[in-house]
């Protein structure tokens, strides 16, 4: 027999556990429920529910005041549906699939459990205990979520049905995959099984919280044999190896409540500090000082900004981490100090397999304490990575993680300083001789769990150890930066990930945009794909469309394989220097807009880079545009995929207007627009009705922009309004916390921008404060041929003139500017424009 | 002097005590630039609009060129002047100042942030000028030098091409003599080859009249049908063994494919799998690139080694390499069984690199042809040696190059062609001619049988005439690949032709040899880095492409980047991109007078430029 439970979770989501009835059956070992994964206060906040009634083997029970749970009780089938209505928004086991295999207490005579994949054997000791079930999404017109994997569109396409051809499930097993496909439902290095269902007037989403194996198809209308009349709605199958059922279902007006919902269950991303959200140059390898000194001074030479400079695997002794190559590194605190000279960070590799050597003081401590995972046998597992034989600690375990997070004070991690932070790499895990390269199923963890109940999740407790290592070496105060391979659903409270070992070619360009979309959809907003392609040599023309389709990504990295030739961004002709560098001082101007959404994202999880249906939930043209994005609630941008091509369709929704980003040129919404393509930009554009903060100075690292004025560029809309908000803090530290942060809400209406704080009021806070101003006023769509602006309080005027949008050598004076208006932006203002 | 001073004082006064107070009219402002600045109201440069004088520096951007705010970041694409005195003057970008980090040396450009930058510009000037100071020593005696030796390959060339002119009008001489000797030999064989057929005529005539005698008489199969027979017997046999060989073939090639079959076994083991219902087979079964990327042939592989062997197609290593040691660092890991054969042979997915096959190979086609080219040299060189009144200059340093760099020529030294030592280009020329034109008279073609002896002495004649042009021909390739080459504007690089310059860097010897290859070298392996391509930037650096394929990567190939400097000297070796090698190489060839001139100006107005200041 099995146990279910249903609590719902204020305000519109249900979550359904069900297990084993340990009371009735013993096996050996209890199902594994992922542990630290949930927000500790979940279960504190979760409402009883009231008494159900049941009227022929039907109970209901109201989840909110709009949302009723039907639970059909033979067969089983759970329904979250409208009060109202009665429409059914989200159910379970709709079409009878659901399957539970019981753990056994022992093999049953002449069953064979071991199981063979090319020359491994998993011996499978427990027997199989896979779950399968069934999922609906009422009113869906598409599907979205489940990273990671390869794919140039943005929704979810059918894998089973009538019209596909052929496929395999959406896997979610993470691994790494060498050169893996830009277009494939393999998985990759990450797994959320959350999903997100969207149609006109329904937004809903599903999270099954397991981290084993799972195997998820989305069902082609008609699958099942049955017409596909009824309107609006997507089956899906999900499949795991092992665990528990506990999942949550998520009902939203808009889509933004639907993510919000996942987030209160799994945690907000964490809020990065500045330098984070600028440019990382990243290479395998930059193989000593020198080499450092060289790409660092580059950088400088080409007046490039760039905040960090990164160094892969190469710069340890032997691929021992926490170690340097002294003979390459022999000072890296100087080093690293010569960097933060120039406001700039570093960042070291740090994987998670140990060399296995008796003279590495971690593996020698991890053995005496036992902190590896174990084979079958009960050995230290012994496997293969970059250092050779290594193994593995084991992160399920919380003391092995407080050991590990340690492990980063200055004093056990020597050579570091308090501008080095951490890149976790290989943690899926990697494991080369490994069955599918990764570890063995039947691996043992604290506890007892096996490797495959928790798999997925490996490489998350490992990022969690990482980060939480920072957040104790700088005391608490300074914000963890680690960037990470694998994830999990929740790893968007430990930092940020990227799209792993992409490739140098169109094709990953392309697909770059859906797979770091649909990462944010699900949480880890902080992403981003190897700016080039990992892979390969980008034709230059592909790197330099790569620098401008990704300096619009959450996590803005250039990285390259070592058999790759140098592509630092000046190598490859003036010209293309000279468009890469716009790229990235395009990026750097909008770092104050960028820490805003990231500001936003940290309190709502909704991303810094979104598909466009999340701004505009009703334009049902925008459901499957993976091509374009926006930025926040104001930009949207247009990659261009193709070598040398000439023109694109760029659809820009709603019936408000946009302006082009660069020149301020108007166009229509709820239009496709032909456009010549230029080899200087990506279209881009600004959204009528939006203000967006901007800091035209551009500075060898975003430190040195601190003091920098603001530009503030409004785009108004049709009844010649705008808004925009602008959040500041120390970039740095958790003081903000305590409310030492400035939150500014811009609004612009009848001819007179206000700027109003929205900061809460904390009582005894701290207190952020900034000489910082605004410098100029760009207003788009202004009808007002007026000559002067007045200041208020003060009474004092300014001039208006023609200016350009952004300052460019050719770029022409087209939009009325307001020049020096000069005001704090911490301060509480209104310019009128006389 | 004090005149001079008075501003200067002023200037350091007002960057570091006053920051604020410093005239807006002229900060950031190159002296040549300040008449520009000039009145009310000033053009943007690049002619987009105009701003007034209050506008200037005024800390907000008006012209995108950035030629309003010369003094502040106001504009991205703006340039600041710093005057550095006691230094020299630099141009920095506008987005440095004011950013908290002293880029100029009299910290001009921090007039406006927190950051207090000391004047260092004194110290920093007398350290440049004292730099300077010897870089133009350096150029000094280096213009000296390479002026030396463009003078001495001028004399060479003209040598050379003396050399190569008198060689050609030997080659003509000696041609037409081996012309008319393989004529000659032509006419001995059409002759020989008619004796011959006269003969067999007779002789089957005489055959005939046997059998005809034979069957007369009504005999047993004589011996001649014997030695048929037996003729035919052999054939087979001779058949038989062809064939044997060709079976022999067959054999190898089955060889060659049974790795394949094994493979497609294995193909069919992983689609046994598929079939089966269990959850993770049916998952694993996903027919995508990634899958038979990941089909890594594992079987017979121990675990060590089928960790190696994925972990190569990140690194793209040869496996055999991994245990040994290389740059993805498995040092220490000396106990490493090795792959069994049968495993290695099944992995077929891993491309081999091979390097140290195809460095053994290059370098072998590389020796033989020195070989053959030093053959080719000595035989001219001792040929000609009693015609050089004086060693040869380029000759000499040809040997002193080979002694170092080339050791195994040296056991080619002087062979074979002893027929061509001990006499003098005339008299060998006259002497062979003398011989040919005896030979060639003497022959008479109306003896018959023809005279064996004679016919000799024409064919060894000509043997021995065609050896020599042959000879002769190869030198004037040589010479003329050698002369055809780029020398640069003055044929300065003229005396790098035989040259090899050698630099250590770690564990590697590299050897670049300018106009032929450049290798690394370590222990008795070489890697070829290239093959001569060209001069590039002015002469500035040489290039060699098309060295050794790297696997997963480009062919090898290296740059080196020359400079000024007394004695040849190779350092700096890198590869900053995969098999992509850098290196510098001192020579004095790189000496320019035009450069040492600059560089005198330059030394001399800085420290021109230093009126009182050790009055400050």
């Amino acid at each position: 027999p099995l146990l279910l439970r249903l609590s719902a979770l204020p305000p519109h989501a249900l979550r359904l556990q069900i297990d084993e009835d340990y009371s009735t059956s013993t096996p050996p070992n209890r199902r594994f429920r992922v542990p630290d994964v949930l927000l500790p206060d979940v279960d504190s906040r979760k409402l009883h529910l009231s008494k159900p009634k049941t009227v022929d083997g039907v109970s209901t029970v109201a989840l909110s005041s709009d949302l009723d749970v039907v639970v059909k009780h033979d067969p089983f089938e759970l329904t979250v549906r409208r009060a109202g209505s009665g429409n059914p928004v989200l159910s379970f086991n709709s079409h009878g699939l659901f399957d539970f295999e019981p753990l056994q207490e022992s093999k049953p005579e002449g069953e064979t459990w071991e199981e063979h994949f090319r020359s491994h054997t998993d011996s499978r000791p427990r027997g199989p205990q896979s779950i399968t079930f069934d999922v609906s999404f009422h009113g869906a017109d598409f599907v979205y979520g489940l990273p990671e994997h390869g794919s140039t569109s943005l929704a979810l396409r059918p894998t089973r049905g009538p019209g596909v051809e052929e496929s395999e499930p959406y896997r979610l097993f993470n691994l790494d995959v060498f050169e893996y496909l830009h277009e494939s439902p393999f998985g990759l290095y990450g797994s959320i099984p959350f999903m997100i269902a969207h149609g006109a007037g329904a937004s809903s989403g599903f999270f099954w919280l397991n981290a084993a194996e799972m195997q998820i198809d989305v069902l082609a209308p008609g699958w099942d044999g049955t017409a596909s009349a009824e309107n609006g709605r997507i089956d899906t199958l999900w499949m795991a190896e092992a665990g528990v059922v506990d999942a949550f279902f998520f009902v939203g007006s808009e889509p933004k409540d639907v993510i919000k919902q996942y987030i209160s269950v799994t945690g907000a991303p964490s809020m990065p500090q500045q330098f984070a959200v600028a440019y990382h140059q990243c290479r395998w390898n930059y193989r000593d000082e020198e080499d450092v000194a060289g790409v660092d001074s580059g950088f400088d030479e080409h007046d490039i900004p760039y905040d960090v400079l990164w160094l892969d695997i190469e710069h340890t002794d032997g691929k021992r981490y926490f170690t340097w190559d002294r003979s390459t590194f022999p000072n890296p605190e100087e080093m690293q100090r010569k960097i933060a000279d120039k406001g700039r960070k570093m960042v070291t590799i740090v994987d998670p397999h140990m060399k296995r050597d008796s003279g590495y003081y971690l593996h020698e401590e991890a053995t005496a304490k036992g902190y590896y995972v174990k084979d079958a046998s009960g050995k230290d597992y012994d496997g293969w990575c970059w250092p050779g034989a290594s193994s593995y600690p084991d992160m399920l375990n919380p003391e092995i993680r407080d050991w590990w997070a340690d492990k980063f004070s200055y004093q056990n991690y020597k050579g570091s300083t308090p501008t080095l932070y951490i890149w976790n790499d290989m943690n899926e895990p990697s494991v080369f001789n490994g069955p599918e390269v990764t570890m063995p199923r039947d691996i043992i963890h604290y506890g007892n769990v096996e490797h495959r109940e928790l798999h997925n999740a490996y490489g998350y407790y490992f990022h969690m150890a990482t980060s939480d290592g920072l957040l104790k070496r700088g005391e608490g105060k300074d914000r963890p930066f680690v960037l990470s391979r694998a994830f999990f659903a929740g790893s968007q409270r430990y930092g940020a990930v990227w799209t792993g070992d992409n490739t140098a070619d169109w094709d990953h360009l392309k697909s770059s945009i859906p797979m770091v979309l649909t990462l944010g959809l699900t949480g880890m907003t902080f992403s981003g794909a190897d700016i080039g392609g990992f892979f390969g040599n980008p034709e230059p023309d592909l790197l330099v469309r790569w620098y401008q389709v990704g300096a619009f990504y959450p996590f803005f990295r250039g990285h390259a394989h070592h058999d790759t030739k140098r592509r630092e961004p000046w190598l490859f002709g003036e010209r293309r220097t000279a468009l890469m560098r716009e790229a990235i001082h395009m990026r750097y101007s909008l770092l104050p807009y960028y820490y805003t959404l990231f500001k936003e994202a940290s309190i709502t999880g909704v991303p810094v880079m979104r598909p466009l249906w999340l701004e505009f939930p009703d334009d049902k043209e925008t459901y499957n545009n993976g091509e374009a994005f926006m930025v926040g609630p104001s930009i949207l941008a247009q990659g261009i995929y193709e070598e040398g091509q000439k023109s694109v369709s760029v659809y820009l929704p709603g019936k408000e207007s946009w302006y082009d980003l660069r020149n301020g040129s108007p166009y229509k919404g709820s239009v496709s627009h032909k456009l010549e393509v230029s080899e200087d930009s990506i279209p881009s554009f600004l959204r009528a009705g939006t203000i967006v903060p901007r800091k035209d100075r551009f500075r060898r690292s975003s430190t040195q922009m601190v003091n920098d004025p603001y530009t503030l560029v409004i785009a108004l809309n049709s009844s010649g309004a705008a808004e925009g908000e602008l959040y500041v803090d120390d970039g740095k530290s958790y003081d903000y916390q305590q409310g030492a942060f400035i939150h500014r809400r811009f609004v612009f209406a009848d001819n007179k921008l206000t700027s109003t704080n929205i900061a809460p009021n904390h009582p005894g806070k701290k207190e952020f404060s900034t000489e910082c101003v605004i410098e100029r006023i760009i207003v788009l769509g202004l009808s007002s041929r007026a000559k002067k602006a007045v200041i208020e309080p003060g009474n004092q005027e300014v001039e208006i003139e023609l200016g350009p949008i952004s300052l460019r050598s050719g770029s022409s004076s087209v939009a009325p500017t307001v020049r020096r208006p000069n005001v704090r932006v911490v301060d509480d203002w209104s310019v009128r424009i006389a | 002097m004090k005149l001079l001073a008075l501003p200067l004082l002023l200037w350091i006064f007002a960057a570091t005590a006053a920051p604020f107070s410093l005239p807006l009219e002229t900060l950031g402002i190159a002296p040549q630039d300040e008449a520009y600045y000039r009145g009310g109201v000033i053009k943007c440069r690049n002619g987009s609009g105009k701003f007034t004088r209050d506008q200037l520096n005024d800390d907000f951007c008006d012209c995108a060129d950035g030629t309003d705010e010369p003094g502040t970041s106001a504009c991205p694409e703006g340039k600041f002047y710093c005057q550095n005195a006691g230094h020299s003057p630099i141009t920095i970008f506008s987005s440095w100042v004011n950013d908290g980090i002293c880029d100029c040396c009299d910290g001009s450009d921090e007039y406006g942030s927190n950051t207090t930058c000391k004047n260092t510009c004194w110290e920093a000037g007398k350290a440049a000028r004292e730099k300077l100071k010897k870089k133009v020593a350096t150029y000094k005696s280096g213009v000296v030098i390479r002026n030396q030796e463009v003078e001495k390959a001028k004399v060479a060339i003209a040598k050379d091409e003396a050399e190569l002119t008198k060689l050609k009008g030997e080659e003509k001489i000696l041609q037409g003599l081996v012309d008319k000797l393989k004529e000659q030999k032509r006419l001995i064989e059409k002759a020989e080859e008619e004796e011959r057929l006269i003969k067999e005529k007779e002789e089957k005539r005489i055959k005939e009249e046997a059998e005809k005698k034979a069957a007369e008489e009504k005999k047993a199969p004589d011996a001649s049908q014997e030695a048929d027979s037996q003729d035919t017997n052999q054939n087979a046999q001779e058949g038989e063994s062809k064939v044997a060989e060709h079976h022999d073939g067959h054999v190898t090639d089955n060889e060659n494919h049974s790795p394949e079959s094994g493979t497609s076994v294995e193909e069919l083991d992983i689609k046994a799998g598929t079939g089966d219902d269990a959850l993770p087979k049916e998952m694993s079964a996903v027919p995508t690139k990634e899958q038979d990327l990941t089909s890594v042939n594992s079987e017979g592989l121990s675990k060590e080694d089928l960790g190696r062997l994925v972990a190569s197609r990140w690194t793209g290593e040869n496996v055999d390499d991994v245990g040994k040691g290389d740059k993805k660092g498995h040092e220490d890991e000396l106990d490493i069984p090795e792959p069994a054969e049968e495993g290695l042979e099944d992995v077929h997915d891993i491309p081999e690199p091979a390097e140290e096959n195809y460095a053994g190979y290059h370098s072998e086609v590389e020796d033989d042809r020195h070989k053959f080219d030093d053959d080719l040299s000595n035989a001219s060189d001792d040929e000609y040696a009693d015609d050089h009144e004086e060693p040869d200059e380029s000759y000499k340093s040809d040997d002193d190059h080979k002694s170092d760099s080339y050791k195994s020529d040296d056991d080619h030294k002087g062979d074979d062609h002893s027929d061509l030592t001990a006499s003098g280009q005339a008299s060998w020329l006259d002497k062979i001619q003398q011989t040919a034109q005896n030979v060639l008279q003497k022959f008479n073609f109306f003896k018959t049988p023809v005279d064996l002896s004679e016919a000799s002495h024409v064919r060894k004649e000509y043997d021995d005439a065609s050896t020599k042009l042959s000879k002769i021909q190869s030198r004037i390739t040589t010479l003329t690949d050698k002369l055809k080459q780029d020398f640069g504007n003055e044929k300065e690089f003229y005396y790098f032709y035989d040259q090899c310059f050698e630099g250590k860097e770690g564990k590697y010897v590299y050897k670049v040899c300018p106009y032929k290859k450049a290798s690394q070298v370590e222990g008795h392996s070489s890697t070829n880095l290239g093959r001569w391509d060209k001069f590039e930037e002015s002469y500035r650096i040489m290039h060699f492409s098309n060295g050794d394929k790297c696997w997963n990567g480009p062919d090898r190939s290296l740059k080196v980047r020359l400079r000024c400097g007394l004695n040849n000297e190779l350092n700096g070796v890198d590869e900053p991109s995969r098999c992509e090698y850098v290196a510098v190489l001192s020579t004095p060839a790189l000496c320019v007078e035009e450069k040492l001139k600059e560089l005198q100006q330059k030394l001399d107005s800085a420290s021109s430029d230093l009126p009182g200041h050790d009055e400050l």
